[in-house]
């Protein structure tokens, strides 16, 4: 009897085996692979400021006739590295031979992480600073130092907005 | 009255040779086959507001299913984790695709929780049959910067 039992327990197991069988599953792996390389982008609403002339007396800082420029800076960067906007300008406001400094013109802004600042021809000055990747938008505003001792005239002056993502 | 031991060995092996002749499709194992190419899915470095969404080059799916009856095959994918690159990472759910033919293929976003349903279907697939599938990430100015990689694994089940 007992050598009856041990060869049921062994059909029956084999049995479930041949009528039963495990799941079949095949796999492969693949890499997915993102190059997401440092990228930055700056925006101006205009690359125009026009100043209106003014008396001098009521007008000691003249504000551009076009309102605040919407500056929109875009930074895909390192992780904790500073993303720098810079002003910088090659030469003086100049209308033919006459000259005004091009320290008269001074800005301030609005925006997180804008900061205000004064036109330099010795060295790049900043606009703005942020840590990483981001965009950001602001408004900066110039302002022209008036003043009666400028020759009259129309005058100009190239600026360079330089955005800076390591 | 006492069975002879031996004899009921010799029982239990016929009547389990019989079961095996008689249902023979079920009692075999299915046999399935799976490959892609290539192996490694690449996104380019792109301007997220020119392509706001990246796409990988098409990677081909082959496959192929036998001895399954008229049983439920499916074609899933998981993610290992997140797209890393040192200590930045980008959430996998930022990676979809898009697949065809539909039916069998479908369209979905990675996890690396739950696999994602691929592709399936009933029955047999006698010859190697293909789908193609595009990788697609979604592109921010957001990301750190650097480059990305993770691994995803295809699995081919037949219960």
């Amino acid at each position: 009897m007992a050598g009856f039992s041990r060869s049921a327990s062994f059909f029956l197991f084999l049995a479930a085996l041949t009528t039963a069988p495990a799941a079949a599953q095949e796999t492969v792996t693949a890499t997915l692979s993102a190059n997401l390389g440092g990228l930055a982008k700056l925006t101006l609403s205009s690359t125009t400021v026009t100043f209106p002339d003014a008396d001098p007396d009521a007008f000691p800082l003249i504000s551009p006739a076009t309102g605040p420029l919407t500056v929109t800076v875009k930074a895909r960067a390192s992780a904790g590295s500073t993303v720098r906007l810079t002003i910088s300008a090659v030469d003086d406001l100049r209308s033919g031979t006459f000259i005004i400094p091009v320290s008269t013109l001074t800005w301030t802004t609005a925006g997180a992480g804008f900061i205000g600042g004064t036109v330099s021809r010795a060295a790049a000055q900043t606009l703005g600073t942020w840590t990483g990747s981001g965009v950001n938008v602001g408004t900066q505003t110039y302002r022209f130092q008036n003043s009666w001792v400028y020759a009259p005239g129309t005058y100009t002056l190239v600026l360079y907005y330089t955005l800076a993502a390591p | 009255m006492m069975v002879p031991a031996i004899s009921t060995r010799a029982a239990a092996f016929a009547l389990a040779a019989l079961l095996t002749a008689g249902f023979p499709l079920s009692a075999r194992a299915q046999l399935l086959n799976l490959s892609i190419s290539p192996t490694t899915v690449t996104f380019p470095n792109s301007d997220p507001d020119t392509v706001p969404i990246v796409t990988s080059a098409v990677v081909q799916v082959t496959y192929r299913v036998r001895q399954n009856n008229n049983n439920p095959w499916i074609l899933s994918v998981l993610a290992n984790g997140h797209l890393i690159a040192g200590s930045a990472t980008v959430d996998i759910s930022n990676v979809s695709w898009v697949a065809t033919p539909s039916p069998p293929f479908q369209s979905g976003v990675l996890s690396r929780t739950v696999a994602q349903r691929v592709a399936g279907g009933i029955g047999n697939q006698a010859n190697a049959s293909q789908g193609q599938i595009t990788f697609r990430l979604a592109n921010s100015w957001n990301y750190v910067a650097g480059l990305y990689t993770q691994t995803i694994v295809f699995t081919l089940t037949a219960p």
